[in-house]
């Protein structure tokens, strides 16, 4: 067994964690935004109730109870309620689960089995990694001061103007070295899809320590190494780039 | 005619009433000087004023055209149309960080497509040289002192060619040897004839270029003259008690 057989082997297996990165990025950066347009909605259809709300002061500790309440159904917000719960349970449970979860349940629940791994690997990590990436957005987005906005909008700027032309750059700034934190642990994560046997590197390698030549299964590391050493160059790059100015 | 004018301005924060009913009138070429202690709702009075508060109360008529009737707001283009012809300078400036000097002044004519760039920056560099600028045109914000980047927000406020131009303490941000700078800009634009409403806890300044001063407390106007008739010949109590803590 030969070193080049051995690399060949690990290569093709790394094409796959490869191509996982690059589809999980290419869903999971748009679909992040949605998540934080949501997240971050202000839609609370109970509102005009708020003029039968009693106003003053509730002088038992009942009436404040009851008071209390009335408020937060009124100024209740469905999507980002919604929205957020979701993020919880996504961030709130391991990727694995999540893996298994998007494989098996659609053929247990709905009799519908899947018999395509790859996208169902790449399901479950765009969703995943569109959680993070959404709360990395929200971060950013809720980091520009107030004083950006209102400078917009004196200056006769529309909201959709703000953003694009105002409040975007300034984003992306903040969160770059978030996101490369981010990316650079989905190179890793990829190598999860085994559980589901897609036919990644881990999985590539275990097939030669299964026959007892247990060196391919470290020399993975040098694969991801190598990737995540690019990534961080790129990103160092970005980071510079984008320091042409403070704040 | 009013350039714009205020009657009975409402305004709460919960159940905190802050503007408690305030009246205002403003004729073309005017200068205003608000002052008050600290609380009293200047900036917030200010800030209704451009639509970056929302009034509870009152009407508001800017150059003609009723804007908020009886603290019902127009329908939103026809009073963005009207907003517009104001312009606003910030306590701590606002300008955009990660746009050059230039590129912070001609962006709002050019992104609501008021000019061309083209017409624009000649126009940013005549606002420029008039307030001193001009080897800073390609200078970001974070490199220039706070007295310059005052400077330049009014420049940015100018290149709108407001109606009125409001300021909400020019001054408060700076170190005492920059305010002089700031002031001397909007003083000559005082005798150039531009309307300006300008709070300012610079008493000085304040009766050296306004044509009328206002003396605002917990949310009225209390008193309202020629810079001599407040500064000097006040029999209000609550004038003299005030005055008295600041000169
Ligand atoms: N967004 C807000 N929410 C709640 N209360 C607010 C808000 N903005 C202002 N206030 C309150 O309104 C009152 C008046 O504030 P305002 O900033 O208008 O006073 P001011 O006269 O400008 O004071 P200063 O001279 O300190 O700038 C203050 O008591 C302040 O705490
Ligand atoms: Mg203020």
């Amino acid at each position: 067994m030969t070193f080049q057989t051995v690399t060949n082997e690990l290569l093709e297996g790394f094409s796959q964690n490869c191509q996982l990165f690059f589809m999980t990025l290419l869903f999971a950066i748009p679909l992040g935004l949605i998540i934080t347009l949501g997240s971050m909605s202000k839609w609370a259809p109970l509102s005009f109730l708020r003029r039968f709300l009693p106003v003053g002061e509730a002088g038992s500790s009942v009436g404040r109870f009851f008071r209390k309440t009335a408020v937060c159904i009124v100024n209740f917000k469905p999507i980002r309620c919604v929205t957020r719960i979701f993020v919880w349970v996504i961030r709130g449970t391991p990727l694995l689960l999540q893996l298994l979860v998007v494989f098996y349940v659609p053929g247990l629940v709905f009799n519908y089995p899947m018999t395509q791994r790859m996208p169902a690997a790449l399901v479950a990590f765009a969703i995943n990694y569109a959680a993070y990436f959404s709360e990395i957005y929200r971060g950013g987005i809720e980091s520009i001061p107030k004083g950006q906005y209102e400078a917009g909008q004196v200056l006769g700027l529309s909201k959709v103007q703000i953003f694009f032309k105002v409040v975007l750059m300034q984003v992306i700034k903040r969160i770059v070295p978030a996101m490369g934190n981010e990316i650079i642990t989905l190179v890793k994560d990829t190598s999860l899809a085994r559980i589901i046997a897609v036919a990644e590197i881990l999985k590539a390698a275990e097939r030669f320590s299964a026959r007892g030549v247990i060196w391919p299964l470290f020399y993975t590391g040098a694969f991801f190494l190598l990737f995540c050493g690019v990534l961080t160059i790129l990103f160092g790059y970005i980071e510079k780039k984008l320091d042409y100015y403070k704040g | 005619m009013y350039m714009l004018e205020a009657k009975g301005i409402k305004k709460s924060f919960g159940k905190l009433e802050i503007l408690k009913g305030i009246d205002f009138s403003i004729a073309r070429g005017e200068s205003i000087a608000i002052i008050g202690p600290s609380g009293s709702g200047k900036s917030t009075f200010l800030r209704s004023l451009i639509n970056l508060e929302k009034i509870d109360g009152g009407d508001l008529v800017i150059d003609g055209q009723t804007v908020v009737e009886n603290g019902v707001y127009q329908k939103a283009d026809e009073a963005k149309a009207a907003f517009n012809k104001l312009g606003m300078v910030f306590q701590n400036f606002n300008l955009f960080p990660h746009k050059s000097v230039l590129e912070n002044i001609i962006l709002a004519p050019v992104t609501t497509k008021k000019m061309t760039r083209e017409e624009a920056v000649p126009l940013a560099r005549e606002l420029l040289s008039q307030i001193g600028l001009s080897d800073k045109e390609n200078a970001y914000p974070y490199q220039l002192s706070g007295g310059q980047q005052q400077r330049v927000a009014i420049a940015r406020a100018l290149a709108l060619k407001p109606d009125i131009l409001l300021f909400d303490e020019p001054t408060s941000a700076l170190d005492p040897e920059l305010t002089g700078e700031v002031l001397a800009v909007i003083r000559r634009l005082s005798e150039e004839h531009m309307t300006l409403v300008i709070v300012t806890h610079e008493m000085g300044f304040a009766k050296e270029v306004a044509n009328r001063v206002i003396f605002m407390d917990e949310g009225v106007v209390m008193e309202s003259g020629t810079p001599e008739e407040v500064f000097e010949q006040t029999k209000n109590e609550r004038t003299k008690a005030f005055l008295s803590k600041v000169l």
